[in-house]
């Protein structure tokens, strides 16, 4: 193997460490918060992508860099105030309820989610062509470079960074973090805790409608799209800790670089790697690489 | 977690219950058209299937999003050793649930050491994925095409032959065979040892005290499930002739979720009732796409939110049937660990 193919396979398994990330991270925020994990996260971010294509099919369908960034944010808009929608049905109702009902509550969500995109958009394969901007690939010293991984990369960086600091040193960032810690002890301070969980699930939710926005020209649309990803990540904040932002950052960089070596090794087995580290880091260290299932 | 105590009625209501179920799925060749019989014949299936979750998540109160890795290893089983190896069906059923009890064996000695609750089930889940990958790579068992052209088999001793591929006679056996299964997981719940895994489930710690080895327990169980999971599994072999990697696929582990929780989790004829209305919804939305995952999520949500009894736990509100009060399965004891 040479290095240029080393760097390929560097640059594909960081593609698919950010892209994975984008959608773990508003899983893990809103499980750090509110203790539910999401099984309909993945739906929503399918949602969004789904939105995102309409969205730049109407408005003329044209192939500028604007518009795609603009059909991004509007899936997390969108996708945001379902969340607010979700929230006051459905989340809101879990408070108290037995941890494996949740799972079960989200993942009859998840249902809803795929029944409604395939009866809006139907079972057909979609495919958006990246903006032009993005469109090809450098070849630095023999190394294929696409130029929508790199833009893949940098927005899963951005967002991360982008999260850390709104989380560590923003006012409202910390009420978050407060509320995770001790929302009985918040709530005695004063602080609207209802709103604030309220505000995150708006948050974490964004993040899915804008992952499937920025991620649509990443992979063809179809209604298994909400399950692959939801998978993928579990296994990422699992590996990272979850409810640990950093932790689903690190967690998505390492399955990702694990996957890439297992196809190098294994190439007649896809996905095995995943799953294998999956359940080796479950059973010897659940809580995670990092963290105690708070940030 | 804590949760409601396991409802069954006395148990010599539930053999009258089976036996007239039984008895009177007997006539459904004569009056429904063959679609509908087979349809009829993966409700057994699927019934079996629902009852042996429930024995882990309704008694026991433990979630599994893995049961299909058993389910698919008792199809495959069985589709193996009748196809390659020409061994006669019954004792290809008998060594498919073998098959299952040893993979559920293997899974539940490193999963109910190290985990509960949701990482439990999703533990579960990857080991499942892992089983679905593994069976759809590999050539011996046809790869993501699975195993097609499956015969149904012929059984005889000496002079009396039966060929069950004739007519709707696999049908009949299929719910001679549930019947037998459903009756010796109703007979589980019975013993001393099911009496033993719902004081687990009601409390744990206090089981232990009690001198209830609370971790051998729940693996009896899990093992006990995957067993008749996996028979279950091997029944569906000859029935649909094909098996595929899509029955090891996490979705299919979600089906006894939906039987279980749409029926009534605290009751045990709520698989069974689950399974039933599923397959009704699944019929009636069979021509519009995404139409039955709507109205499944939708049920799910609604049971979950508004009638945590289910099906079961709304006829008994209405009827006045329950003999102990249900109470509320979803409410937690001790308030305020979370949000």
């Amino acid at each position: 193997m040479q290095a240029a193919d080393i760097a390929t396979l560097l640059v594909n398994s960081l593609t698919w460490a950010m892209a994975t990330f984008l959608v773990a991270a508003g899983l893990t925020l809103v499980f750090g918060t509110l203790h539910i994990l999401n099984f309909s996260h993945g739906g929503f971010f399918m949602i969004g992508a789904y939105a995102a294509y309409s969205l730049t099919n109407s408005l003329g369908g044209s192939t500028s860099m604007a518009l795609y960034l603009f059909g991004a944010l509007a899936a997390g808009v969108l996708v945001a105030l379902l969340g607010i929608v979700i929230d006051r049905l459905v989340l809101r109702r879990l408070a108290g309820v037995e941890d494996a009902y949740v799972l079960i509550a989200t993942y009859a969500l998840l249902l809803v989610c795929e029944g409604s995109t395939k009866l809006i958009w139907g079972l057909n394969y979609h495919t958006v062509a990246p903006p032009v901007a993005l469109d090809g690939a450098w070849m630095p010293l023999n190394a294929v470079v696409p130029k929508l991984s790199v833009f893949i990369i940098a927005a899963g960086a951005v967002v991360f960074v982008l999260l850390e600091f709104f989380l560590n040193r923003t006012g409202p960032g910390r009420l978050v973090k407060a509320i995770a810690a001790d929302p009985w002890m918040a709530r005695l301070l004063g602080i609207n805790v209802r709103l604030v969980y309220t505000a995150t699930v708006a948050i974490g939710f964004a993040l899915a409608g804008l992952a499937g926005g920025l991620l649509v020209s990443n992979q063809s649309l179809s209604p298994t799209l909400a399950s692959a990803f939801v998978i993928q990540a579990f296994g990422v904040i699992i590996i990272g800790g979850m409810g640990s932002i950093a932790g689903a950052f690190v967690g998505s960089i390492l399955l990702g670089l694990i996957d890439a070596v297992g196809q190098w090794v294994m190439p007649g087995l896809p996905g095995l790697p995943f799953f294998i580290a999956m359940t080796l880091i479950l059973l010897l260290r659940p809580q995670g690489l990092m963290g105690k299932g708070k940030y | 977690m804590s949760a409601t105590s396991f409802i069954g009625g006395g148990s010599r209501r539930d053999w009258v219950i089976l036996a007239v179920v039984m008895g009177a799925a007997m006539f459904v060749p004569n009056v429904l058209n063959r679609g509908l019989v087979f349809i009829a014949g993966m409700i057994w299936i699927n019934a079996v299937f629902g009852l042996s979750f429930n024995l882990l998540f309704g008694l026991s109160g433990v979630l599994s999003f893995g049961q299909a890795m058993f389910f698919a290893a008792g199809a495959y089983a069985a589709a193996v050793l009748t196809q390659h190896f020409g061994i006669p069906f019954l004792p290809a059923l008998l060594l498919s649930a073998v098959v299952g009890a040893v993979l559920s064996g293997l899974v539940g000695i490193v999963a109910l050491r190290r985990s509960e609750g949701v990482y439990f089930a999703i533990l579960t889940l990857a080991f499942a994925e892992l089983m679905h990958l593994l069976v759809a790579n590999t050539a011996l068992l046809g790869r993501n095409d699975g195993l097609s052209g499956l015969q149904r088999p012929r059984l005889g001793v000496g002079a009396l032959q039966i060929d069950l591929a004739a007519g709707d006679n696999f049908y009949y056996f299929i719910v001679l065979a549930c019947g037998l299964l459903i009756a010796l997981i109703r007979w589980v719940i019975d013993t001393p040892f099911g009496r033993a895994l719902q004081a687990v489930k009601q409390d744990p710690d206090r089981a232990e005290f009690l001198g209830i080895p609370v971790r051998l327990h729940r693996l009896l169980i899990f093992v006990f499930a995957g067993a008749t999971t996996a028979a279950a599994g091997a029944l569906v072999a000859p029935w649909a002739q094909i098996v595929t990697p899509e029955l090891a696929h996490w979705s299919n582990s979600t089906n006894p979720i939906l039987y279980t929780l749409l029926g009534g989790s605290a009751y045990f004829w709520g698989p069974v009732l689950g399974a039933v209305a599923l397959s009704a919804v699944f019929y009636l939305t069979r021509t519009l796409v995404g139409m039955s995952d709507m109205a499944t999520g939708m049920l799910l949500l609604v049971v979950v939110l508004a009638l945590p009894g289910g099906m079961l736990g709304l006829l008994s509100r209405w009827t006045g049937w329950r003999r102990r009060p249900v109470g509320a399965p979803l409410a937690k004891t001790s308030g305020g660990t979370s949000a």
